[in-house]
């Protein structure tokens, strides 16, 4: 007897976090207090990761198979339905087998990427700035709520406070660790310097007029921005797909909801937290192949080890190239049976190193990256002209689908007071003729403003107008 | 051989000895531990590299000889790992290791007969990410060209590839916010007596210095430990002569004293103390690592910290902190674990502190000490 004990990261979001899986009859984690991104540290999504990690079984329209017969089956359904079929991944899985979808996938892949913006913008958006820059800035501009989405770098942010840097948060809500915090609408206020050093979230969901807004900012103000990204290969999934044609979440649901799209082949990623189920629903076969957990049923999953037992090579939000533990392929064999090809992990893992620049993954080395320039952008961000609205705070746990302790909504006191709500009571809120009755937390969030980290079924996208009453 | 007596010792097989430090007997004696069944299993440190190394159980004899020894950059903890798994094993251990498993041993969840615990002199345990910071900073090496470290009158030695040794005293280190952990400073258990058999280097004198170990029996267990190891061959033993016993005594002696000044500089009286503490706690994020790693805790899944706490209270300290505060009172050993797991840098560790010393002390009570049960335990209702 002796314990089966990976080395891996967390897939919790891109910020690469190493740990520990202990296989002892249930999973635990250990912490790997030698890894450079978090010194060991995990947040709450780290925490839970044997819940994400649950076995998966391949299955093929309800019925329970083995990986190679679900493969298989996948194969001959695409094979069946060529040109309508799309091929999603979001970056949740090593460089080596995002190189061999990109393979299957050709011209139909879909990543996750932000329609509509200038591609003189995607290094800026997808290779961060190293957090040692970051604890050495001397201004930081949060445009996340850090505690809740990513939340490993609180303690980057507040040793950059200790060395005395100023922290300014654009947010909903007061930060305890901002020295100013002025409100989204408010955005004006912001005063930026070339010492300043912008941090902003890029997801699939992101407002592209947001986004634009934020990147006008740095580029009109010379100051450096970095974003933060909610998928474990984030940036690897975009550096191995560099050049390659992609579109975007929204497209690919306008495709779907036009009958264009009849197959979608997820890889690693639950399609059910971005694309609304009514139109899942419109698939004709909705295929899945993961190692964890599913919330989505499909008609075809194709279960294969969870990441941890992977072999492969991540690249976190930083750029740094970090290999995982495991020994396991399956995933890389099954992406060969739906191609018709072996995939041969050496010769991938030779063309990971090459995209980077580098002869060997070494979590300690930093490859070199050009910081490109980006052109002047024109952003037409609109106010918000609901009189109260809900904001999503997507965080891993929503991500990956996985449930957390947040059955509940932030407001502030006045908005206590002006709808007369109780102590320990719950506030109704309405959209959509839909209404939803939640417990709540008083915070210092903006007045009329509620604030979730869970999915209640009533949002329509991250900001959506709401009513409320008692 | 019996309970009180004192041995120096080493590993009779040359390959361990080379690799192990001090001689290998702590690795041979849990080495022919398993070879003759005194027990299922062992946990040993798989070393990843210089400032890596991860715990593992296993029945291997062979994992066992080629493990890592003990390493100043590997601050990890065997209490929880152990815990609920109802094995016979045996396991290095440093003193806050040894109060964990008496402590996990008073709740049920480690059974101390089935334990052979083999104690490790230390004089405190350094942070991975905080060396390797150290080396660039402190010594301008780079971590990767490190081959070997030691520690030696006071100064923390790293021997380079290159055969070179670059050495600085650990006051130095410390004073720059280097060196070792902040529980580990004012920690005073050196000499881990709470175990079966206390091993280290200290007392080793003459033409064996950095070839033998020198060894305390504190228990029956120890004993059975070390002469299985001597009739199975792994391990040779000589009396120490009275030299050689004072040396020893003098550096425990020393050690203690410095744990306690550093006891007293780190805890300094404070004002407005509800302030201090709800500031110190204002970035938690709910992660539960503090708990998850607490050597003393073995409530599991339902705990009174947890059931009493909610995400969506607005208190300005929460109830999870609240409880546990309470209930390390009486049974924080100071190890620095949830310290280190912290994902925000909350200094728990110095907090729970400040709660069990006052209380610790006014009960006379050192958790993990012996098997006294907490105190809070046994309360008496008046009659």
């Amino acid at each position: 007897m002796t314990d089966n004990v990976y080395s891996t990261i967390c897939p919790g979001c891109n910020f690469g976090c190493g740990l520990y899986i202990r296989e002892n009859g249930a999973l635990e984690v250990d912490f790997r207090k030698s890894s450079p991104a978090n010194s060991g540290k995990l947040c709450r999504f780290g925490m839970n990761l044997p819940k994400l990690f649950a076995p998966t079984k391949s299955m093929v329209d309800g019925k329970e198979t083995t990986i190679e017969e679900a493969a298989k089956e996948a194969a001959k359904r695409i094979a069946a339905s060529k040109g309508s079929v799309v091929f999603l991944s979001l970056g949740n899985t090593t460089s080596e087998e995002l190189l061999a979808f990109q393979k299957i996938a050709e011209s139909a892949l879909y990543t996750g990427a932000v329609a509509a913006l200038p591609e003189d913008t995607y290094q800026t958006l997808n290779i961060g700035i190293p957090y040692s820059e970051i604890e050495a800035a001397k201004h930081i501009v949060l445009f996340i709520d850090p505690y809740e989405q990513y939340p490993l770098i609180v303690r980057r942010l507040l040793s950059a406070r200790n060395k005395g840097a100023k922290i300014s948060a654009v947010w909903w809500k007061d930060l305890p660790l901002a020295d100013e915090n002025i409100r989204p609408g408010d955005v004006s206020k912001l005063a930026l310097t070339k010492d300043s050093l912008i941090i902003a979230d890029y997801n699939p969901l992101s407002d592209t007029e947001q986004v634009k807004n934020v990147l006008a900012l740095a580029k009109n103000a010379g100051t450096r921005i970095t974003f933060l990204k909610p998928f474990a290969n984030s940036t690897g999934g975009y550096l191995m797909a560099k050049g390659i044609k992609q579109k975007s979440i929204s497209q690919l649901v306008e495709d779907i909801n036009k009958g264009t799209i009849k197959i979608l082949f997820c890889l690693e990623s639950d399609p059910s937290v971005l694309i609304p189920s009514e139109t899942l629903s419109k698939l004709t076969y909705l295929i899945i192949q993961t190692g964890q957990t599913l919330s989505t049923k499909a008609n075809i999953v194709i279960a294969h080890e969870p990441l941890y037992k992977k072999k492969g090579t991540l690249i976190n939000n930083e750029g740094r190239a970090q290999a995982l533990g495991g020994t396991g392929t399956s995933g890389l064999d099954a992406l060969g049976i739906i191609a018709g090809a072996k995939f041969d992990f050496d010769s991938l893992h030779e063309s990971v190193k090459k995209a980077i620049g580098i002869t060997v993954v070494d979590e300690f080395m930093m490859p070199k990256y050009e910081r490109l320039e980006y052109g002047a952008l024109q952003a037409s961000a609109k106010p918000m002209d609901a009189k109260t609205a809900l904001v999503s705070v997507y965080n891993p746990f929503m991500w990956s689908g996985l449930a957390d302790d947040n059955d509940f909504v932030e407001l502030n006191l006045n908005t206590v007071k002006a709808l007369k709500l109780l102590k320990g009571g719950s506030i109704r809120i309405k959209s959509n003729g839909s209404t939803i009755e939640k417990k709540f937390k008083v915070a210092p969030v903006q007045d009329n403003i509620l604030l979730t980290s869970n999915k209640f079924g009533i949002e329509k996208g991250i900001i959506t107008p709401v009513e409320v009453s008692r | 051989m019996q309970k009180g007596e004192m041995y120096v010792g080493w590993s009779t097989k040359e390959d361990v000895r080379k690799r192990g430090g001090s001689g290998g007997l702590v690795t041979s004696m849990l080495a022919a531990a398993l070879e003759k069944k005194l027990v299922d299993a062992v946990v040993v440190l798989k070393k990843i590299n210089e400032f890596e190394a991860v715990p593992i159980i296993t029945s291997d004899v062979n994992e066992v000889l080629n493990s890592a020894g003990s390493l100043h950059s590997v601050p990890s903890h065997f209490a929880k790992l152990i815990a609920n798994r109802d094995l016979k094993i045996a396991l290095p251990a440093k003193g806050c290791d040894v109060r964990g498993i008496i402590e996990q041993g008073k709740r049920n969840a480690i059974n101390l007969d089935n334990t052979f615990i083999v104690g490790l002199n230390c004089g405190g345990s350094m942070h991975p990410a905080v060396t390797r910071e150290m080396l660039e900073v402190m010594y301008k090496i780079k971590p990767e060209d490190v081959h070997g470290e030691e520690i030696e009158k006071g100064k923390l030695i790293f021997e380079t590839k290159d055969g070179k040794e670059h050495a600085i005293t650990i006051d130095e280190l410390e004073e720059k916010g280097y060196g070792r952990r902040e529980s580990c400073r004012y920690c005073t258990i050196k000499v881990p007596n709470n175990s079966d058999i206390a091993c280290g280097n200290w007392g080793v004198t003459g033409d064996l210095v950095g070839k033998a170990t020198f060894v305390e029996i504190n228990s029956e267990k120890g004993v059975k430990l070390l002469q299985n190891a001597i009739d199975a061959g792994y391990v040779q033993v000589q009396k120490p002569d009275e030299k050689a016993v004072a040396i020893r005594v003098r550096i425990k002696g020393v050690m203690e004293d410095l744990g306690k000044k550093w006891k007293n500089k780190i805890f300094v009286p404070i004002d407005n103390r509800l302030e201090y503490f709800r500031k110190e706690l204002e970035h938690c994020i709910d992660c539960g690592a503090c708990k998850t790693v607490c050597p003393t805790c073995s409530c599991g899944d339902v705990s009174k910290c947890t059931e009493y706490h909610s995400r969506s209270d607005a208190y300005r300290m929460s109830m999870y902190h609240l409880v546990r505060f309470l209930h390390l009172a009486d049974a924080c050993i100071g190890c620095g674990q949830c310290s280190d797991v912290c994902p925000v840098d909350i200094p728990l560790t110095r907090l729970y502190r400040r709660f069990a010393n006052p209380v610790q002390e006014q009960l006379k009570y050192e958790p993990g000490m012996d098997m006294r049960k907490p105190p809070y335990f046994e309360v008496k209702l008046n009659e």
